[in-house]
This record gives structure tokens, sequence and C-alpha cells, in this order.
């Protein structure tokens, strides 16, 4: 039977070997080894918050599980932070980089530089400037992982922070750092850093919620990394903007100025306490005095009155979420480690409390708001 | 060898009919679009369809993208499904072998002429959509200094030149992620003397690949699909070009071709003929 | 005399089914063979195997020399075949056939092209069809135009399966005609048929194929030489009994087989006795005889186990 097959088993193999090959390579890469270096959790994270004038240019993707019943109302905010998003990123510095979220039918390019923000729409050929401002919506850029990394880290203490291991990003060795906020209202419950090795930079950041608000320590609720990084500083050309010709062009609104706006309306203004759920008041530039920041690093609660007619509309938009919990204190819901909870005192106008905190610490917030004592 | 099958391919009356139908489509986009003015809302429609209104020199890519996702590779999962099953079934293929034609050589030469199948396809639904997109939309005026042909998905104007070279790339990545299709087919064609078959196998191929393309549990081997990198040509329109699906595209079209023709030869290579 | 098909205990395997087991064949240049067998009889399959279509199972076939399938490249351009009936590119005219299915192998210049598929149309009687598509041609035309694809480049063994499928009489003869004529020439025809009559008429061996064994291969003198036996006509068979007393073999109506090589002898006896005498020849056997002989019931007739 020596002349059966015609080596028809050995071509055969060859296909099979072929496609053996083919299919390990890239697990093969993957499994390439990282280099730990002998970084303490403090030091690393200087070296993160150093990075900021690391100019790079890179490809990143976010993934986010923040299914934040806004959907209607900030739709954009909605997709950043609930959807897959590929980001193009170019860094020159803190004031001068440009973001471009990549679609499969077109792209919104943010370019940022010292006097504001060009936000380019592809599809509507729009393009949107506006000025600084301290308090912003989530944009595009807040997710490059790189800036996530810096602001979740900014604030943390020595104590929450520890070292876990290497892993390559990007084809480059990077650092562990975790955070464990220390708060007892974090809903955060922690937070990965991979910081590149050389560099400092934040090349992957994971955040995951703590699980009494739906959190799963193996799917994070944000996870944002790059999958492409080149480290040398992108020329400026690239980052500048000028509107096409056929572009609409238009002013952005400054959602500050909404917010002072919704507060000054208030008859009474009220004075927020200054502890609000085991979190202290905290101070912050260009807010209306209206809003009250509360808690610090990754644990943060934002409170808000709103005008009635507004309080209405979330009123329908929280109750009609699936997972939302109404009581006496009024109604709340948590997406991921986000919480958002309506308020709606007796005796005052109805307030937003928003924030990484748990729905038990939105409940205390609450509680303790002016209108609530009786 | 190459010759023949070239003849072959292009002295058949099916395969005009084929590229004619193929145009037909988005000729009728483009009256429908011109009649109504209405044009997809932003996010949704083929690439390119909504810009096509103001600059009908768009029309080419839009075009492409309308044949792209079903239309394209029907049509060359059909010619390459019939590259040898096709043969089989009229009984050339006896004698062919007969002939006697190297059976790895008809298999080159039955690739490379679908390959040029599809060339010619995507050049020809690209040069009638530039005809029918000049004809029926306007046209940027092309004039000196800053403002030029076009517009890059990023806001950036882009030059008549530029606009042209990267159509041209367009029109060859395109036709780059056709060969997969052809690779499947070509490959099933080895399997059954049935061309109807061969061509039924290769788009059973693509309709998984695109039914687990838009599915999360799939994601692990989403990169790995034969049509993941397919709207890739979209990406040679921003400003700077993000060559990374493109050039994994290309990649993954590449060991598409190599391991399903080296499957086809190991079929091949000694089945028996009895068509 | 050099053989220039050679196979040796060729067999084919589909399964559990045995469609050809263990041939030998031989066909030496010069010969036109006559593989003769039913349908169904493993013919196709060894003309298939012989040119590389099929593989076999066990066993090799050596064709021109060369050991097939590797040598196909090198021996397949000197062999012309023609293999169950002809195809071809329907939208294509007949020319056009013939010029992809040249230019589609080793062994056929260009320069000559043209010219050779001229010459080879004018000697199928194609000569006028002109740029006729295929699919226009009637079933002689294409049965024409696929011998004419097999003589394309002068070959010098032809494999031919039934080259007269579809013909009428006259094309029937013509083809007869052509072979006899190319076989003058040097040409090895290999015939592979199941009418008898075309292969008794052309063949000079004759190898016959049942149910996947071949049951007979020789030389068609050899096959029908005389039996040596007369056959007597005569309108009275019971006095040829009673001249020739123990010398009758066999009587069947008018026609008395009778022991004796030498038909003058038998002659003289009986017309000396007085029998009337209305036909006298040697016995030769039928080739039909000799293959019902040889071979078995109809490779189509299925019996009930």
């Amino acid at each position: 039977m020596a002349a059966r097959g015609y080596g028809r088993a050995r071509r055969w193999s060859v296909v099979v070997a072929l496609v053996a090959v083919l299919a390990s390579l890239p697990a093969l890469v993957g499994a390439l080894p990282a280099d730990d270096a002998d970084v303490g959790a403090a030091e690393l994270r200087a070296a993160v918050l150093a990075s900021g004038g690391v100019g790079f240019s890179g490809y990143a993707v976010s993934a986010g599980g923040l299914a934040l019943p806004v959907g209607d109302q900030l739709p954009a905010v909605a997709d950043l932070l609930s959807d897959r998003s590929l980001l193009r990123v170019w860094w020159r510095g803190p004031d001068e980089h440009r973001v471009d979220v990549v679609s499969a039918a077109g792209e919104t390019g943010v370019h940022v530089d010292a006097g504001g923000t060009w936000t380019w729409e592809y599809e509507s050929a729009t393009a949107t400037r506006t000025a600084p401002a301290a308090l912003t919506l989530p944009a595009p850029p807040d997710l490059v992982p790189a800036s996530l990394g810096r602001r979740l880290l900014s604030e943390a203490a020595d104590d929450e922070l520890s070292r876990i291991g290497a892993r390559r990003v990007a084809g480059r060795d990077a650092l562990g750092l975790r955070l464990v906020p220390a708060a007892p209202a974090a809903s955060v419950a922690r937070v990965d850093v991979w910081a590149d090795a050389a560099t400092g930079l934040p090349l992957a950041v994971e955040v995951v919620a703590v699980e009494e608000v739906g959190g799963d320590a193996s799917l994070p609720a944000l996870d944002t990394r790059f999958l492409d990084l080149d480290l040398t500083v992108p020329p400026a050309g690239v980052i500048a903007f000028t509107p096409p010709a056929d572009a609409r062009v238009g002013t952005g609104e400054d959602p500050a100025g909404l917010l002072r706006e919704a507060a000054d309306r208030e008859l009474s203004p009220v004075r927020l306490p200054v502890e609000l759920a085991g979190l202290g008041r905290r101070d912050v530039a260009g807010a209306p005095a209206a809003v009250g920041l509360y808690g610090s690093g990754v644990t943060l609660l934002a409170v808000a009155p709103v005008p009635g007619r507004l309080a209405a509309g979330l009123r329908s938009t929280l109750t009609a979420a699936p997972d939302a919990v109404t009581d006496e204190l009024g109604t709340r819901v948590a997406a991921g480690p986000l919480g958002l909870m309506l308020v709606e005192p007796p005796r005052s106008g109805a307030y937003v409390l928003t924030g990484t905190v748990t729905l038990d610490a939105l409940a205390d917030a609450a509680a303790a708001l002016p209108g609530m004592t009786s | 060898m190459i010759g023949v099958e070239l003849s072959k391919m292009f002295r058949r009356p099916r395969t005009w009919a084929t590229i004619a139908v193929l145009n037909a489509l988005p000729v009728l986009v483009a009256v429908l679009l011109q009649l109504t003015d209405l044009a997809p809302r932003p996010g949704e429609g083929p690439p390119f369809l909504s810009a096509v209104l103001t600059n009908g020199q768009l029309f080419p890519l839009a075009a492409l993208a309308i044949v792209l996702p079903l239309f394209l590779p029907i049509a060359v999962a059909v010619v390459s499904g019939d590259a040898v099953a096709g043969e089989a079934q009229a009984g050339t293929l006896r004698y062919l072998l007969a002939r006697p034609a190297g059976r790895t050589r008809l298999l080159v030469a039955k690739l490379v002429a679908v390959l040029a199948f599809v060339l010619v396809t995507v050049v020809v639904v690209a040069v009638v959509g530039y005809l029918v997109g000049t004809l029926l939309f306007d046209a940027q005026p092309v004039t000196s200094g800053t403002s030029g042909a076009g517009t890059s998905m990023s806001g950036t104007p882009l030059t008549p030149e530029e606009l042209a070279r990267r159509t041209l790339l367009a029109i060859g990545y395109v036709a780059v992620s056709m060969l997969g299709v052809a690779a499947f087919g070509l490959f099933f064609s080895t399997l059954t003397d049935s061309p109807l078959a061969a061509a039924l196998g290769a788009l059973a191929v693509l309709v998984t690949s695109s039914l687990l393309f838009t599915l999360d549990a799939a994601s692990p081997i989403a990169p790995y699909l034969p049509t993941r990198y397919w709207l890739a040509f979209v990406d040679l329109f921003r400003d700077p070009v993000l060559w990374r699906d493109v050039v994994r595209g290309l990649a993954l079209q590449g060991v598409y071709v190599g391991v399903l023709l080296t499957a086809a030869w190991a079929n091949f290579a000694t089945k028996d003929v009895t068509s | 005399m050099t053989s220039v098909i050679v196979t040796r205990g060729l067999v084919k395997q589909y399964g559990r089914v045995r469609a050809v087991d263990g041939i030998d064949l031989d066909v030496r240049a010069g010969d036109v063979y006559g593989f003769l067998g039913a349908n169904g009889s493993g013919k196709t399959t060894t003309v298939r195997m012989l040119l590389g279509l099929v593989l076999p199972t066990r066993g090799e076939v050596e064709l021109l020399g060369g050991r097939m399938p590797r040598a196909g490249r090198r021996v397949l351009p000197r062999v012309g075949a023609l293999i169950e009936g002809p195809a071809h590119h329907q939208h294509l005219s007949g020319a056009a056939n013939l010029a992809l299915l040249d230019a589609a192998g080793p062994g056929g210049s260009r320069r000559t092209r043209k010219h050779r598929i001229a010459e080879v149309l004018d000697q199928v009687g194609l000569g006028g069809v002109g740029r006729r598509k295929v699919g226009a041609y009637s079933l002689g035309m294409r049965q024409r135009l696929g011998l004419a694809g097999a003589l394309l480049r002068r070959p010098e063994l032809l494999v031919l399966d039934e080259p007269t499928n579809g013909l009428d009489p006259q094309g029937i003869a013509e083809v007869r005609e052509l072979l006899l004529d190319l076989h003058r020439g040097g040409t090895t025809v290999f015939l592979s048929s199941h009418l008898l009559a075309e292969v008794e008429q052309l063949c000079s061996r004759v190898g016959v194929l049942d149910r996947g064994r071949l049951v007979l291969q020789d030389g068609m003198a050899h096959l029908t030489a005389p039996t040596g036996a007369t056959v007597v006509d005569t309108p009275a068979p019971e006095r040829v009994r009673s001249v020739l007393d123990g010398r009758v073999l066999g009587t069947s109506g008018e026609r008395v087989v009778v022991r004796g090589t030498d038909p003058a002898e038998v002659n003289a006896l009986l017309v000396g006795a007085g029998v009337p005498v209305t036909g006298l020849a040697l016995q030769r056997p039928t080739l039909e005889e000799v293959v019902l002989a040889a071979a078995g019931t109809s490779a189509d007739r299925v019996e009930r186990a």
C-alpha cells in the first residue's frame, strides 16, 4: 500500500502545519514576557503624574460598561462611556493634542490647543469651537489611557497604592499600579494602571466597580488601553485644525454656564453641607457656588440643584431604568461605579446627585441635604 | 496557462453580464439620490454616500461601499466557485489535465484569473461611479490654493492628486479584500464538481463571518474573520491615513489566500478526476 | 517491439467497490488496440488511470515508457485523448477551443498553432465550420471537434474512448478511415469501445474487460483463427451426417459443422456422394463469440443474491 495516497497525507500535513503556525503566532506574540522593574508604587505614581509632557501618537481602544440612563439627553457622553471606542491620539502636551474617535464610516476629532477646543464631526461636517472650561462633560480625550491614568492617580494616597507586576501593552513593558480607594463610600473597587516602564506614560487603565453596584472583577466597568504607541512627538501640523471651507462652524456651550444658569434660577440659593456621606466638600475653580463637589481621588460626589421642569424629565428617565431604586429619599440608579440620584425634598427644589459612590452613600448624602431634614 | 485562463474568463459573456449587474445598483442609488436629494442620516447608510451630494467625485468610493458588503463578494464567490468545478461540470477539466496542464499550475492560473476578474470589476465599478458621480452631482471646483478637491474624514483638505491617489489605493484595497472570498471559492471548487455548491460554500463562509463579526461573543475570533477589515478602505481617507487596519486587512487576506491555496493544492494534486 | 502502454496489477477501489481489479494491459507500438468491455466494466476508469486523471489504488501504469502519473508532463504531450465524449467551452468557436487547449500545456508551439488547427479541422471534416460557437454544434460535430483536439499535436499514441459516439454511419466510416490512415502513419491507437463491430473492423489486438478484470488479451488474428472445422451449408444436412460419419460436430438448420481444416477435401467428399453444397467455409469464431465466451453476463445486470 506504499503507493496509496500519493503524498496526500504529506500535503495535508503541510496545510495543518501552516495553519498551526499562523494560528499560534498571535498567541506567541501575546505571550512575550514583560520585564518588571524594581520601582515602588509611590515612585511609579510620581512618574505617571510627570508624564503629561511626554509626546506620543497612538491608537487606543476604550471599552466602557457604563450604561448611563441619559442616552436621550447626552447621547455623545452615553456612547462614549458605554461603547467600544477607537481613539487615535496625537499628544504634544496637555494643551496641544488631538483625539479622533474613529467609527466605521466617520470620525469625530477633538483638537485641543491653548485657546480652546475644535470638535470636528465628519458625518455632519460641523466644526465646533469651545473655550477652555473648568467643568466639562466627558470627552474623548478623557478616555485616552494616558490622561485617564494620570487623572485617576492624581489624588491617590500612598497607602491606597500597590504594585501588581508587569505586562506588555502595545508592545511595550508596562508596570502595574493598583489603586484601592480607602473611602467607605467608594463605588470603585480598584483602578489598575499600567504605565510605560521608560516614560511613566499610562498605557492601560482598568476600572473595576465594587460588587454591590453590579461590579465584576473579571469585567471592568471601564477598560482603555493603547493598541499601538509611538513615542515620537507628533508634528504640530497634525494637531492644528482649520475648519474646511464647506463646514458648518459653531460655538460650543459651556456646561458650567448652564449649571450656573440652572442654579441661579433657584429662588432661594441653598447652603450645602460641608460633608456628605463621609466625604468632605472641595472647591473647584469655575464651578458655581450652588454646585457642591465632595470627596477626592476616584471617590467623588457632585450635588447640583435642578429646576423643577428638568427634574420631572430626569425622574421619568431614571424610573424607566430597569434597576432603579425609588424610595422616600428619591430615585437612584447605578451604572457601574457611577451612581446617579434625583432627590426632590418636600420643602425645597430638586437636587441631582452623581458620582463614583455606592447607592448607599448616595442615600446617606440625600438624607443630609437641606430640606430633607425635618 | 495564465493567459489561457484569462482569455477564458474575459471571453465569457457571463463575466461581463456579472460586471454589468454589479454596476446597476450604485447607478440606481445615484439616480435615486439625485432625484430625491435625500442623503442618508449621518452614521447610517454606506460610507461616503452622504458626502456625495456635495462632491460627486466621491461617488466611486460610495459605489464601492455599496457593492462591497454583498454584491461584490457574491460575484467573486460565483466566479471563483466556478473556477475548477465549472470545468469539471463541463467536462473540460479532464481534457485540460490530460493535455497536460499541471494541476498546481492550473490552480494558480485559476486564482490569477479570478484576481483579474476582481480587479477589473472593482475598477469598472469605480470608473462607472466616477462618471455617474460627476454627471449627476456637483463636482467640487478644483481651485488652486488650500481648498482642494475634497475633504478628508478628519476635516483636512485633499488636493486632487491626493484624492486620486487615495481612491486608487482604496480600489486596490477593495480588490485585495476579495482575495479571501476568491480563495474560499477556489478551495471549495476543488472539493466538488458543482460550481453552484462551491459558490454557496464560499457565500456561507461570508455570511458566517459577517454574522460573527456583529456578535460580541465571537469577539476573540473577530480579528481572524475574513470580512473583519473589509471596510478599512475608509481609513485611507482619514488624515493622517490610519494604516493599522489596512495593513492587517492585507496581511489577513494574504494568510487566507496562502492557507486556502495550500489546502486546495493538497486536495487537488491527487484528486481523482471522474467528471 | 516496444510497449506504449503497460499496466501491472492495476487496481482501483472506490470504497468497497473494485472498479478495476488487477489488470495487466500491454499495448505495443503500432497496435490498433481494441479495449472492449460492457458499460460499467471499468473501461473508463482504466482509461482515466492511463492518463493520470484517476490515481490507481495499487499497481502501476507506464505510458510511452514513463511512469504515470509522475511522468505526465513529459509523456502526455505526445498522447492525444478523447475521454468519455468531447467537452468544450460552449461560448467559443471550435478553433478557439482548440487554441486554448493547445496553449494550456507544453508541446504545442504557438507559431504553428494556427496552421495545425486548420489542418486538424480539415482532417476531421470541420474545415468549413468557421466561427460558429460550439454551443450550436450538432453531437456529431462535437465528436469530430473532440477528435481534432486529440490529433492536434500529431501524437504518437491516441487514446480514444468511444470515438464514434453520436456519429452517423458515414461519419463512423470516415473516422475509421482516418484512424487507419493515422495508424499507417505510425500512430498507435488505443480504442476503448463497447461496439464489437467497430473493434473487429479496426483493431489488430483486443483486450476484453469484464467487471474490472481483463479476461482476454490477444491478437485479433489469433482470436479469430480457424478452429479446425469447416462449415457446410446444405439443404440436406442429414445426408452430410451419413456421408461424413463421425466427423460432424454439430448441425443447426441447413448448416453443418464438420471436422477438417481443408474445405476442398470436405467438398470433394460431399459432392462425390451427391450431397448438394450451397456454401463452404473454414470455421472462424466471431469476435462476439470470443467475447461472450470470455466474459460473463452483462455488467449492468443486477442478479438477486
